[in-house]
C-alpha cells in the first residue's frame, strides 16, 4: 500500500475516532485552546489598539509591537510557561495569548486611524459623543481591517496550538509529537493532515464570519483594496 | 484546570556557571540557527523575486500563487515537517522547504504590492524614453519595488528566526536545541538563553536590513 | 595584468586546496585501533552509558563517535542494524521483548534473559555482552500523597483501584509489553485513561505534580525521585524482568579487546553507580560527558 493509502487507512481507522486519544478528543482539546487564547487576546488587545486609534496615541509603540511579538519565539514561550506553570491549559494559553496579543492590537490601531479624519469631523459636527462616536462610527468602518487581524491571529494561534503537545498538552499536534517519539510516520503524516485540514476550516471559517459581521456598504467601499496588512506567523 | 507553580525547584532562571562552561554548546547552536535561517531567508528571495515579477503581469498566476503559497503559509511548520519526513527524511531540507515557501509568500506579495505600486506616468515616461520590457524591468520598475521588497524581507527574516526554533523537533540544531534540552532536562538556564538569542538575532537582522535599506535607497524611509 | 591576476588566484587557490587536505588528512596523529560509533537512548542515563562506553574505548585506542539521544528503541535499534551505529548501551529484558517482537521471553535472571536475546541478535550480526549487575527496570511511582490517601504499597494493590486513576509515561508504553499491557494483563489494573508525556522526564514529573496523573513511569534509577516526594511501589509479581544493562554490538566492532574493556565495565558497575550519576545529572546540571569522565577517572578507566 502506498504512504498515501496507509495514511488514508488511519484516518478512517474507527479505534482512531474513539477515547481519550481519539480524533473528536484531540480535536475538542485543540480548539478549546484556540478558542480560549483568542478570545482572551481579544479582550485585552482590541480595547485597546481601539482606544489607542481612536485617540491617535502611542502610534509608535502599537505599530511596532507586531514587529516586536514576531520575534518571540513561540516554541520558547511555551516552554518558559511550562516551566513556571507546570502541566494543563493555564501555560499553554497564556503562552498563546501573549502571541496572538500584538497584531491584533497593531491591526485594530492601523484599523481605527485609516477612518477618514472627514468622517470624524461629521461625527462630531453631528454631535456624537466620544463612546458613540468610536462605537457607531469609526468601529463599523474598521471591522474590516480590524477582522482581518482576529482571522489572522486565530489562524496562527490554531497552528501554535499544535506545539502544545511538545509540553504534553492534548489538541492534534499530539499525533505528530507521539509519532515522532515513536518513529510512526504514518501517524505523524495523519496528525499533520488533521492539523492542515483545521487550519485551512479556520481560515475559510473565519472569512466567512467576516463577511457576516461586515456591513455591506462597507464591504463594497472597501472591496478593491483590503489586502492582509501584518504577515504573522508564529508556528 | 490547576496549576502550581513549582515551587520545590530552585533552578535559577539563569546559571552562570553553566553557562560560562557551556559557552561553545550556546555558539553551535546559534551558528546553525543562522545558517539554517540564512538559507530560508535567500532561497526565498532567489525564488520569490523572479516569480512575483512574472505574476506581477499575469492575472491568472498572480492568483495561482498567491492561493498556493497561501494555502501553504496557513499550515503550520510542524504539520509540514511531519509530512515531508517520510521523503526527505530528518534533515536540512526538511526544515527549509516549509521554511522558504513560507518566505516565498511573504515576499512575492511585497514584489507584488511594490510592483502595483509603480505609477502609472513614471511607466509611461520610462517607455517614452525608449527603455524596452527588460530595461524598463530591472532600471525602473524594480528599484521603485525596492522598499516594499525590503519591507517583506525584514517581516520574512524575523518570521524565519523564529520558526527555526521548532526544527529542533525533528532533530535539527539551532537555539531551539537549547530549549529542547531544557524541556527534558527540566532545566530553565538553556530555555532563556536561546530566547534571548533568538529575539536579539531577530532584532539585530531586522536594524541590519533597515540599516541596508538606508544605506541602499536613501530615497526611501524604512517604514 | 590579467593574467599576472590570474596566476596569483590559481596559487591563492592551490595553496588552500593543499592546507585544506593537510587539515583533513592529518587529524589523527597516531595510529587508531579503529571506528566505533556509539549510540543511545533519548534518556540521560543512557547518554551516560554511552559516554562510559565510549570514553573508555577511546582511551584504549579506538576512535570514537557518538549519536546520542536518538530517541526511543524504534529509532536506536534500525540505527544499529544499518549500521549508523556499531553499538549501544540496552537493558537485557526491553531489549529481548523487542528483538524477538514481544514473545514474552523474559523473566529475572539477567543471563538466561541475555542467552535468549543473543539467539535473537544472531542472525542480525550483533551481539549482546554480559550483563552487569546493574539494572534499570521501569518503575511506577506515586506521590507520597496520593500513595497514602490511596493507601498502596504494591502494584497489586492497585488492581480494585484502577479505574479511578490516570496512567501517564512515554508513548511507547502502551506498546511495551512491561508497560500499560504488562499493568492489564499481569495485575489486572484497567485505569481510568493513559496520558502520553515522556519517558520519564519533565513532563512526567510536571503531570506528578498538578496530579494531572496519579500513576506514573519512572525508572528505578532515577537519582531524583526522593527529592520529588515520588514513592516506587512494589512489583510484587515481578512484572518487571532483569533489566540489566548490557551493550549491544554489531558483531564487526566486536573484537576481543573490545568485548573484554566493555565486560571489565560492567561487571564494576553497580545501580547505586546509576543512581549516583543520574542525581548528578539531574539535580546538579552536570552533563553526560563530564558524569562518564569523573565515573571512569575513580576506575581508571578500567585499564
Amino acid at each position: 500500500m502506498s504512504f498515501f493509502g496507509l495514511v488514508w487507512s488511519w484516518l478512517v481507522d474507527p479505534t482512531h475516532w474513539q477515547g481519550s486519544d481519539g480524533i473528536p478528543t484531540r480535536l475538542g482539546e485543540h480548539l478549546h485552546l484556540s478558542a480560549e487564547s483568542v478570545a482572551v487576546s481579544a479582550l485585552i488587545a482590541l480595547p485597546v489598539g481601539i482606544a489607542l486609534g481612536h485617540y491617535g496615541r502611542f502610534g509608535g509603540l502599537a505599530i511596532n509591537l507586531s514587529n516586536a511579538g514576531r520575534a518571540i519565539p513561540s516554541f520558547a514561550i511555551l516552554v518558559i510557561a511550562f516551566q513556571i506553570f507546570g502541566l494543563g491549559d493555564l501555560p499553554i494559553v497564556l503562552a498563546l495569548t501573549a502571541l496572538a496579543v500584538p497584531p491584533m492590537v497593531t491591526n485594530s490601531y492601523v484599523a481605527l486611524r485609516e477612518v477618514d479624519p472627514d468622517v470624524r469631523e461629521a461625527a462630531r459636527g453631528m454631535g456624537y459623543r466620544e463612546l458613540a462616536q468610536v462605537l457607531r462610527v469609526e468601529l463599523p468602518l474598521a471591522v474590516p481591517l480590524i477582522m482581518a487581524g482576529v482571522r489572522t491571529a486565530a489562524v496562527q494561534v490554531v497552528a501554535t496550538a499544535t506545539l502544545a503537545a511538545l509540553i504534553a498538552g492534548g489538541g492534534l499536534g499530539r499525533y505528530i509529537v507521539d509519532g515522532l517519539a515513536t518513529q510512526d510516520y504514518v501517524q505523524t503524516a495523519a496528525g499533520a493532515v488533521l492539523v492542515a485540514g483545521l487550519a485551512f476550516a479556520t481560515e475559510v471559517g473565519l472569512a466567512g464570519v467576516q463577511r457576516v459581521l461586515v456591513p455591506r456598504g462597507i464591504r463594497l467601499l472597501n472591496a478593491p483594496t483590503a489586502p492582509r496588512t501584518t504577515t504573522f506567523k508564529t508556528a | 484546570m490547576s496549576a502550581r507553580v513549582f515551587l520545590d525547584y530552585v533552578d535559577p532562571w539563569i546559571n552562570w556557571s553553566w553557562l560560562s562552561t557551556h559557552v561553545q554548546l550556546v555558539l553551535e547552536a546559534l551558528g546553525e540557527h543562522i545558517e539554517l535561517s540564512v538559507i530560508a531567508i535567500a532561497l526565498g528571495l532567489v525564488i520569490a523575486v523572479p516569480l512575483g515579477v512574472v505574476a506581477h503581469r499575469n492575472r491568472g498566476l498572480r492568483l495561482a500563487v498567491l492561493g498556493f503559497f497561501g494555502a501553504f503559509y496557513t499550515i503550520p511548520s510542524l504539520a509540514l515537517f511531519a509530512l515531508l519526513i517520510p521523503f526527505t527524511h530528518l534533515s536540512g531540507t526538511t526544515a527549509e522547504i516549509p521554511l522558504v515557501g513560507y518566505n516565498v509568500l511573504i515576499l512575492v506579495r511585497n514584489v507584488l504590492v511594490g510592483l502595483d505600486a509603480v505609477p502609472r506616468d513614471v511607466l509611461d515616461a520610462a517607455d517614452g524614453m525608449g527603455y524596452r520590457a527588460r530595461a524598463r524591468l530591472l532600471r525602473v520598475e524594480l528599484p521603485l519595488a525596492l522598499p516594499s521588497i525590503f519591507a517583506g524581507l525584514r517581516v520574512a527574516t524575523v518570521s524565519t528566526i523564529g520558526i527555526v526554533t521548532i526544527t529542533a523537533v525533528i532533530g535539527l540544531g539551532g537555539l531551539g536545541s537549547l530549549i529542547d534540552k531544557g524541556l527534558i532536562e527540566n532545566f530553565r538556564t538553556p530555555v532563556v538563553v536561546a530566547t534571548v538569542l533568538s529575539i536579539t538575532l531577530a532584532v539585530v537582522a531586522d536594524l541590519l536590513i533597515a540599516g541596508a535599506q538606508r544605506i541602499a535607497l536613501p530615497w526611501s524611509r524604512p517604514s | 595584468m590579467r593574467s599576472k591576476r590570474a596566476s596569483l588566484w590559481l596559487v591563492g587557490v592551490l595553496t588552500a586546496v593543499a592546507l585544506v587536505a593537510v587539515a583533513c588528512g592529518g587529524s589523527t596523529g597516531g595510529t587508531s585501533k579503529g571506528t566505533i560509533k556509539v549510540g543511545g537512548f533519548k534518556f540521560p542515563e543512557s547518554s551516560i552509558l554511552a559516554q562510559i562506553y565510549g570514553q573508555a574505548l577511546a582511551r584504549a585506542g579506538y576512535t570514537v563517535t557518538y549519536k546520542l539521544n536518538l530517541g526511543t528503541r524504534e529509532v536506536v535499534a534500525p540505527a544499529l542494524k544499518n549500521g549508523d551505529i556499531d553499538l549501544y548501551p540496552g537493558y537485557a529484558a526491553t531489549d529481548l521483548e523487542y528483538w524477538n517482537n514481544k514473545a514474552g521471553e523474559a523473566n529475572g535472571d539477567a543471563a538466561a534473559t541475555t542467552a535468549k536475546l543473543n539467539t535473537h541478535l544472531q542472525s542480525q550480526s550483533l551481539i549482546a555482552l554480559t550483563p552487569s549487575p546493574a539494572v534499570d527496570q521501569n518503575a511506577f511511582a506515586m506521590t507520597k500523597a496520593n500513595q497514602q490517601k490511596y493507601n498502596v504499597t504494591r502494584l497489586s494493590d492497585l488492581a480494585p483501584i484502577g479505574s479511578q486513576l490516570v496512567l501517564g509515561a512515554g508513548p511507547e508504553c502502551p506498546t511495551r509489553p512491561y508497560c500499560l499491557p504488562g499493568l492489564q494483563s499481569t495485575y489486572g489494573i484497567h485505569f481510568k485513561d493513559f496520558k502520553a508525556l515522556d519517558t520519564d522526564g519533565s513532563a512526567t514529573r510536571a503531570a506528578f505534580k498538578n496530579n494531572t496523573i496519579q500513576v506514573g513511569l519512572v525508572f528505578s534509577s532515577d537519582g531524583d525521585l526522593n527529592s520529588l516526594g515520588l514513592v516506587v511501589l512494589t512489583d510484587d509479581k515481578h512484572l518487571e524482568a532483569a533489566d540489566n544493562v548490557v551493550p549491544i554490538l554489531r558483531k564487526q566492532v566486536a573484537t576481543d579487546d573490545v568485548k573484554n574493556l566493555l565486560n571489565k565495565i560492567d561487571a564494576a558497575l553497580t545501580t547505586a553507580d546509576l543512581v549516583s550519576m543520574n542525581a548528578k545529572e539531574s539535580l546538579e546540571h552536570q552533563d553526560p560527558d563530564a558524569v562518564a569522565k569523573t565515573y571512569l577517572e575513580a576506575h581508571n578507566y578500567f585499564s
